[in-house]
Order: C-alpha cells, then sequence, then structure tokens
C-alpha cells in the first residue's frame, strides 16, 4: 500500500474540489440565465475535456505548460520551479480536466430554478447576491454538491492527465492511479489489487453521499 | 423529523437538517485534510530515473544504501527514452540510470549533466517462453524459428523499439536471426521492458524478447523457459548513468554507492554484466 | 396625474410582442386588464415591474420615474417598489410562508420585522401557519403568502397577473372577496391581469381591454357592455348579438333613428354622425332582449318586437340560454337569456315560436361598416 500516492491523490482532489467547485458554481449560476445562443456556445466550450481523450488533454497541457510556453513561463517567472512535474501543475490540469464535472450539474441546478424565482426575489426588492445567497443557493445546492463529489470521485481516477503531465514523482505526481500502474509494471499484482479495492471504495461511498445528501426535500411548487 | 425541511446549508436559520449537514461536511473535510497528515516521502530525499529493467536490482540497492546510511531514495522506473524526454523537459530527476549510453552522452552535450557519466552494467537480451508454450526458447531462436513457421506464435512481446532500448535491441536481434519480417506484424509492444515481461510471462503474448534481469526476481522466476541471446547479435546493452544539473550531495553519495562492490555484486545478481 | 399619485404607463414594444399602450391608473382605483391570451397583459405587468425593457416610453408612479426612453432612464426592479403576485404564485419553496413574507421586509431590528410579517399573514388570514412551507399549504392559502408577501413589501403598485387561475371556483369566490376586503386598507393602484371578464366585472373599477397589443377600450364595466367601441371588445365583454344593418331611417327632430334589420325595422334612440343608407355595425347585450310572454302579450313588450323560432336552448342551472331564428332569412340568430322558472312557465322549447323585443335604449351602433 502506497501511503504516499494515497496520501497524493486525495489532496489533488481535495484542493481541485476546493479550488475548482467555488468557480464553476459561479459560472453555472452566470451561464444558467444568458441567451440560448451564447449558453449553448459557452456550454460547448467547457464541455471539450470531457469528450477529448486524455492524452489529447495531458498533450495540450503538456506543451503550454513547458518552459517555453506562456504557462511554464509564467509559472517559472513566478516561482522558479517548473509547472510540468510538479503538483501544481498537475492541479491546474486537474482543474481544467474537470470543469464539465463540476459545472454541469450546477448549470442544470440554476436552471431549474426558473426565473420566476429570480424575479419574485427582484421584486422583494433583494440584492443580486441576497438573491443569491438565499435563494439560488439553497435550491442548487444539491447540483453543486454533485459536481462537488464527481470532481473528486473523477481526479481520484485521473490517469492519462496525469501521466503525461505529472511524470511518475513519489510524493509529488505519483498519484494512486499512477502507483496501481506501476506496481502492475513491478509484478506486484497484490498491491495493486489492494490500492483499486481502496479506490473503489472511495469513490462507491463519494456517490452514496452525494445520493444521501442530493433527496429533495421539497417539491417546486408548480400552480 | 418532517421530510420537508429543507436543505439550508450553513446558513445560520437553518435548522436539524442543516446542523446534519454541516456535521456531515466537517467529518468529509477531516477525511480530505487528515491525509496531510500521514507521513509523506521527504521531497529532499534524492529522486533517480532508472531504466525499467533495473527494476529489481535498484531496489535491492537502494534497500542496502538505506540500511548503510540511513537514506531514502525516490525511483521511478520507465523506458530510457521516455524518461530522457521526461529529463529534457526539466523533470526533476536528479540521477539517472538509462539502458541506452547514447541517450546519456546526449544530455551531457545538452549539459545538463554535473559529472561525467559512468556506465555501471552490461545487459543482455533474453528470449523467453512461458511454461507450457508449444516451443522451445534457444539461443539460436531455431525454437522460434519453427514456431513462426507452423503459426503456433501469433503474439510475440518486446518492448517499444521507438523509445526503449530494450526494443531497440530485441529488433536488432530478431534482424541478425532473419526473423523480424516474419514477426514485425504479430508484436505485442510493452511501454518498457517491464510491461513486456508482464505480456510474456501472463501468457498475453507467446513469448517475447526481454531482459533476464527481470526474470531474476521471485515474482518473475520460474514462470516459464528462457535463453540468453548472442550478444552479437545486437549492440551492446550499456546502462550508463550520470548526475543531472539539480543534483546534491546526499544523491552524489548514491552516485557513488552505485560504484561500489557491493552494487556491483547486486547487479550481477540480478543478471548484469559489471563492467566496473 | 395633476396631483402626483398613482401610475402613468405609456409604452411602446416592438418585440417579441408588438405592444403599444398609454393609461393611467388612480391610488385606491383596480384596473383590470383583460383580453385574449397573448395580447400582451402579462407583459405589461413584466414591463411595469421591470423585467422587460420596453422599446420607447415612460412609467411613473407617483412622484418617482421608473422608465423613461428619452432620459435613458430604467430603474430596475429590485429598485422599483413593486408588489406583484404572479400567476404561479412564486414563493420560495425552501421557506416558511413566514420567511418568505420576510423577505420583502426591509430592513429593521429583526423583531420589529417577524412581528410585522405575521401581521400580514393575519390580514390575508393565515394566521398561525407561518411555519408552515409551501407544500404544505393548499392553492388558496399559497395565494394568500404570495400576496401577504406582496404587500410587506409596502410597494407604491400591487400587480396581480391572474391571481386566481390556479385555484378552485369555491376557493376563487372566497380569495376574491378577501381581496375587495384589503382593498379598503390600500391607498395604492392596482392593476390585475385576467382572461376573465366576469371576474373583472367582479373586482374592477375600470377594465381595460387589450387585444393585439392595443387597448381597445378602457372603462366601467357598465359602459363596455353598454357602449363597446368596436367588435372586438363587445365580443370580449361577452355580447354575442353583434349584426350590420342599414340605416333606414332618421327622425326629423332627430330623437330616433330606424336600421333595417332584415325585415324588422328597429326604433333606438338618435345617434350623430350617421346618415340614411348607412351600413352599420351594432349590437345589444344579451340582457337588452326581453322575452314576449307566451299567449301575453303587454304595452311595454311590444318595443322593437320581434319573432322566431327558438333553435337552441341551453340550460345552465337557473339561467337558460335560447338561441332564436329570427323570422328572416337576412337576419342573423339571436341570443339571450331567461331565468330557468321563465322559460318552463312559458313553455320555450326547441321549435316553439318565440316573440322578443330588442329595448332601443340597449341598441348601441358601434361604428360604420363600410370601409
Amino acid at each position: 500500500m502506497d501511503w504516499g500516492a494515497f496520501n497524493l491523490s486525495l489532496q489533488l482532489a481535495f484542493y481541485t474540489v476546493l479550488l475548482l467547485v467555488p468557480i464553476a458554481m459561479l459560472t453555472a449560476r452566470w451561464l444558467a440565465t444568458q441567451p440560448a445562443r451564447r449558453k449553448a456556445i459557452i456550454e460547448a466550450l467547457l464541455t471539450i475535456p470531457l469528450i477529448l481523450p486524455p492524452t489529447v488533454m495531458g498533450f495540450f497541457l503538456l506543451v503550454s505548460m513547458n518552459d517555453t510556453h506562456a504557462l511554464g513561463k509564467i509559472w517559472r517567472s513566478l516561482f522558479d520551479e517548473s509547472l510540468v512535474f510538479s503538483f501544481e501543475g498537475l492541479l491546474l490540469a486537474s482543474i481544467l480536466v474537470n470543469i464539465p464535472f463540476a459545472v454541469q450539474p450546477a448549470l442544470r441546478a440554476f436552471e431549474g430554478i426558473g426565473n420566476d424565482m429570480r424575479e419574485a426575489a427582484a421584486t422583494c426588492g433583494m440584492s443580486r447576491w441576497r438573491t443569491f445567497r438565499r435563494i439560488e443557493f439553497p435550491l442548487a445546492w444539491s447540483g453543486i454538491l454533485t459536481g462537488g463529489v464527481l470532481t473528486f470521485a473523477h481526479t481520484l481516477g485521473e490517469f492519462g492527465v496525469v501521466l503525461m503531465v505529472g511524470g511518475n514523482i513519489p510524493g509529488e505526481t505519483r498519484t494512486i492511479s499512477i502507483a496501481i500502474y506501476d506496481q502492475v509494471q513491478s509484478f506486484d499484482n497484490a498491491s495493486a489489487a489492494l490500492m483499486a479495492g481502496v479506490l473503489l471504495a472511495i469513490s462507491v461511498l463519494a456517490i452514496s453521499i452525494t445520493f444521501l445528501l442530493t433527496r429533495k426535500p421539497y417539491i417546486r411548487i408548480r400552480a | 423529523m418532517s421530510r420537508y425541511n429543507a436543505i439550508s446549508p450553513v446558513f445560520p436559520d437553518s435548522n436539524y437538517t442543516g446542523l446534519m449537514i454541516r456535521k456531515l461536511l466537517a467529518s468529509l473535510l477531516l477525511t480530505f485534510l487528515l491525509p496531510g497528515a500521514l507521513p509523506a516521502l521527504a521531497s529532499d530525499s534524492p529522486l533517480v530515473a532508472v531504466a525499467s529493467g533495473m527494476q529489481f536490482a535498484i531496489r535491492e540497492i537502494a534497500d542496502s544504501f538505506q540500511q548503510d546510511t540511513g537514506i531514502e531514495l525516490r525511483i521511478t522506473l520507465g523506458a530510457s527514452g521516455k524518461l530522457f524526454r521526461q529529463i529534457e523537459n526539466n523533470a526533476p530527476f536528479e540521477l539517472f540510470i538509462a539502458a541506452d549510453d547514447s541517450l546519456v552522452q546526449k544530455l551531457e552535450q545538452m549539459q545538463r549533466t554535473r559529472a561525467p557519466r559512468v556506465i555501471i552494467a552490461r545487459g543482455r537480451l533474453a528470449v523467453f517462453a512461458a511454461h507450457g508454450s508449444p516451443w522451445q526458447a534457444d539461443a539460436e531462436l531455431r525454437g522460434l524459428a519453427s514456431a513462426l513457421d507452423a503459426n503456433q506464435v501469433t503474439k510475440f512481446a518486446i518492448a517499444n523499439p521507438a523509445h526503449a532500448p530494450y526494443g531497440q535491441r530485441a529488433r536488432e536481434a530478431l534482424q541478425s536471426a532473419g526473423l523480424w519480417a516474419q514477426v514485425k506484424d504479430r508484436l505485442v509492444i510493452g511501454e518498457n521492458v517491464a510491461q513486456a515481461t508482464q505480456f510474456a510471462i501472463s501468457g498475453a503474448a507467446q513469448g517475447g524478447i526481454i531482459a533476464p534481469s527481470l526474470l531474476m526476481s521471485d515474482k518473475t522466476s520460474n514462470r516459464g523457459e528462457y535463453a540468453l541471446l548472442p550478444e552479437a547479435w545486437h549492440q551492446p546493452i550499456l546502462h550508463s548513468m550520470v548526475l543531472l544539473q539539480n543534483s546534491d550531495e546526499t544523491t552524489m553519495k548514491f552516485f557513488h554507492y552505485l560504484q561500489s562492490a557491493k552494487a556491483q555484486q547486486i547487479l550481477s545478481r540480478n543478471g548484469f554484466t559489471p563492467v566496473l | 396625474m395633476i396631483d402626483g399619485k398613482g401610475i402613468e404607463v405609456a409604452i411602446r414594444l416592438d418585440d417579441p410582442v408588438s405592444l403599444e399602450v398609454e393609461f393611467k391608473v388612480s391610488d385606491k382605483e383596480l384596473v383590470a386588464l383583460v383580453g385574449p391570451s397573448g395580447g400582451g397583459k402579462s407583459t405589461i405587468l413584466r414591463i411595469i415591474a421591470g423585467f422587460e425593457k420596453p422599446t420607447a416610453g415612460r412609467i411613473s408612479v407617483g412622484a418617482q420615474q421608473w422608465y423613461d426612453s428619452q432620459q435613458k432612464l430604467f430603474v430596475q426592479p429590485r429598485h422599483r417598489r413593486v408588489g406583484m403576485v404572479f400567476q404561479s404564485y412564486a414563493l420560495f419553496p425552501h421557506l416558511s410562508a413566514l420567511e418568505n413574507v420576510l423577505e420583502a421586509i426591509s430592513e429593521r431590528p429583526k423583531v420589529d420585522r417577524v412581528e410585522l410579517a405575521n401581521g400580514y399573514l393575519e390580514r390575508v388570514n393565515l394566521k398561525g401557519l407561518g411555519k408552515r412551507r409551501p407544500d404544505q399549504m393548499s392553492g388558496g392559502q399559497r395565494q394568500r403568502v404570495a400576496v401577504a408577501r406582496a404587500l410587506a413589501r409596502e410597494p407604491d403598485v400591487l400587480l396581480l397577473d391572474e391571481p386566481f387561475s390556479a385555484v378552485d371556483k369555491v376557493t376563487r369566490i372566497r380569495l376574491q372577496r378577501e381581496l375587495v376586503d384589503l382593498r379598503s386598507d390600500l391607498s395604492i393602484p392596482i392593476i390585475l391581469v385576467t382572461h376573465d371578464i366576469e371576474e373583472a366585472a367582479r373586482l374592477a373599477d375600470r377594465i381595460a381591454v387589450l387585444h393585439e397589443g392595443r387597448i381597445l377600450q378602457m372603462a366601467t364595466h357598465d359602459k363596455l357592455s353598454k357602449s363597446p367601441v368596436n367588435t372586438d371588445v363587445a365580443r370580449l365583454v361577452g355580447i354575442r348579438n353583434i349584426f350590420s344593418s342599414r340605416v333606414a331611417g332618421i327622425d326629423n327632430e332627430q330623437r330616433s333613428l330606424e336600421l333595417q334589420w332584415g325585415k324588422s325595422l328597429l326604433e333606438m334612440p338618435y345617434r350623430n354622425g350617421f346618415a340614411i343608407g348607412q351600413t352599420v355595425t351594432w349590437c345589444i347585450p344579451s340582457d337588452g332582449i326581453v322575452v314576449h310572454r307566451r299567449n301575453r302579450p303587454s304595452r311595454g313588450e311590444h318595443e322593437n318586437p320581434v319573432f322566431g323560432i327558438v333553435n337552441e336552448i341551453f340550460q345552465f342551472g337557473q339561467t337558460t340560454e335560447l338561441t332564436i331564428e329570427v323570422d328572416d332569412p337576412d337576419a342573423h340568430p339571436l341570443h339571450c337569456s331567461v331565468p330557468t322558472h321563465v322559460a318552463e312557465r312559458n313553455e320555450i322549447s326547441v321549435g316553439a315560436d318565440i316573440g322578443l323585443s330588442l329595448k332601443a335604449d340597449m341598441i348601441h351602433i358601434m361604428g360604420s361598416a363600410d370601409s
């Protein structure tokens, strides 16, 4: 059991969720009220990481995070470190790759609230922030949470992109899925099976929690 | 509790369900943060990139090194060509042990190294047939030749010639034996020689040309028959190592340790021909 | 308004629907916007609330300007003190009734707000139900919460978008009565959108008849029934007896006018602006038609007598509606209604003869038919 890799994967997943979900939530909220055409285009763009093969994503990220390209250059000038093969590079890649997982459920949830809720809030004199905090956020909560859990579970399992962008640096970019792969190649099927089992258990736990927490205890009123 | 209590998370006006949710969230957070408390490998322990063919030998040497000095190592295995690319792209390795001296020479030319390189071992190729195979492994590949003629071998494993030295050498050997044309459409390519070995010993392929060093461990021995191929059939497999730019004193210790008699013994036990 | 109170609306909208209306509603006045679906009624409310932006125009409430296209002024909905009851009520489903009302009450010490909110709930007869959530309430109760919330805003104008359409008849009657009761406490203009002309008649001081984005006529229900301005208004107000006839005669002393309706000559009080020979469109409401008692003609019933055969009978409880084929192939069928006991007493049945009088002062000419 490679605790280091386990640790690393959990941290990667946690930080990805921490950084991505708030941004995704606000993006989803904004997108929910955009005119149809613009919404369709932006939604399609945000869904790209979902349909691109991980190796393609990994390739593009690898190239742009390189020291010789924009992202890598900026990073190096700020931190004097390479962005590729670092945890931070993985985190960035993970955030980008998980955008559709975090945004989509939240977007559906915000759309589902319906304009008359927002209008009613306006007639009550509520500010935009208060409307979001008191009305939209609680009503969209299950979608936001689902997005977070999906992101978490997906990050734990991410392989292709991590391999390309992270290499396999123990303690830095050797996540649990890379470790499993490594152990198979080291002819250590027993360890690989154990780690795979742990990963599976966590994923199942995550999904179960989502289902539990997203049971809607109220019904939308349709007059 | 009434089913109609709404979800009103983390806000002061919430009620019983809200409280329950906050507790749940707190425990989830703890679960995530707890791993941070788990011991992680110190990130200043030497980071070594090693060709896959040497994985068992290097682990033994690393264990021995740790016993002797208390220093733990972080080892990344892979095809030499792949590791080379990563180093080229500023992967933070400190020591590189490749199965191909020319790759290490290139790094020296690119001025990414800190001290002159050292060749520490010579490897061999082995042809392998798992137990129960319809053909026999022999040093002249006669068994393989007839198996190919009789169509008894439909999948044959080698490492990827594109970036694994063992793969390139395997191709050279097959060419020397005049079997390349026959076998090349039946190849199963491993990403590195370890994966190729996996294919061969698991039966996914009906045999392969792999590194004999990988057959020395308990996990892999006695899975089949193998024979060493003549060194004249391929370019020498020279395992060369070099300290990279960002290496430190600790890594240099290991670099020297690898040249010690103890290390050389471990290498030869694992199927390598020591050169020092 | 000269005294600066009430609401004045003058707007034009080009798309997505074409709309051009101008009207005023005084304080304490309730105006109903009536018309067929899609006519723009709800859109007008939404424009007043600020959810849609007109192409041009002005909206002012009291001394405040909410919208003025010339000054490029547009006040955001949340800054307009508008109380709106949505057709779907739009209650916040995860909040209790009390919390719903509380959202409309602006900054004040918490204690005061709760007391105020409870006060509003009490005013709409929901005392004690503050803790309930919308899905634990009946349709009528939800509507009341929506009204309470709208009033809690202390709005300058109250907008009601088909507020009774989602409940059953009994509840609707009750809610209508409650609205009438509430009005006594309110001194703001109220605009009610409904597709039900009878509801408008019961509740509104004036009715604006809306058709394809234009106000055809805005007046009391009485005036609309007696003097609808054109065929569309007449139909919308429920008048079915609409005909075209030629002006046959004008009395010299200018006291009466005669219409040639089929074979009958109808007499009605003089109206200016029409010449002999002109074809006009005219109408008469159902209650302008009196059924002759069988076998017992009396003097008053001889006004504009007309004879025909009963074609259809529809008995709706205590009222019976009749369609009569007037004894003339050129004249169109007449519609009228009588109390059911009268229909029975007079043995009115399909195919039976019947005599009617068209009350002269109920005949209303809407306009020229030539053009």
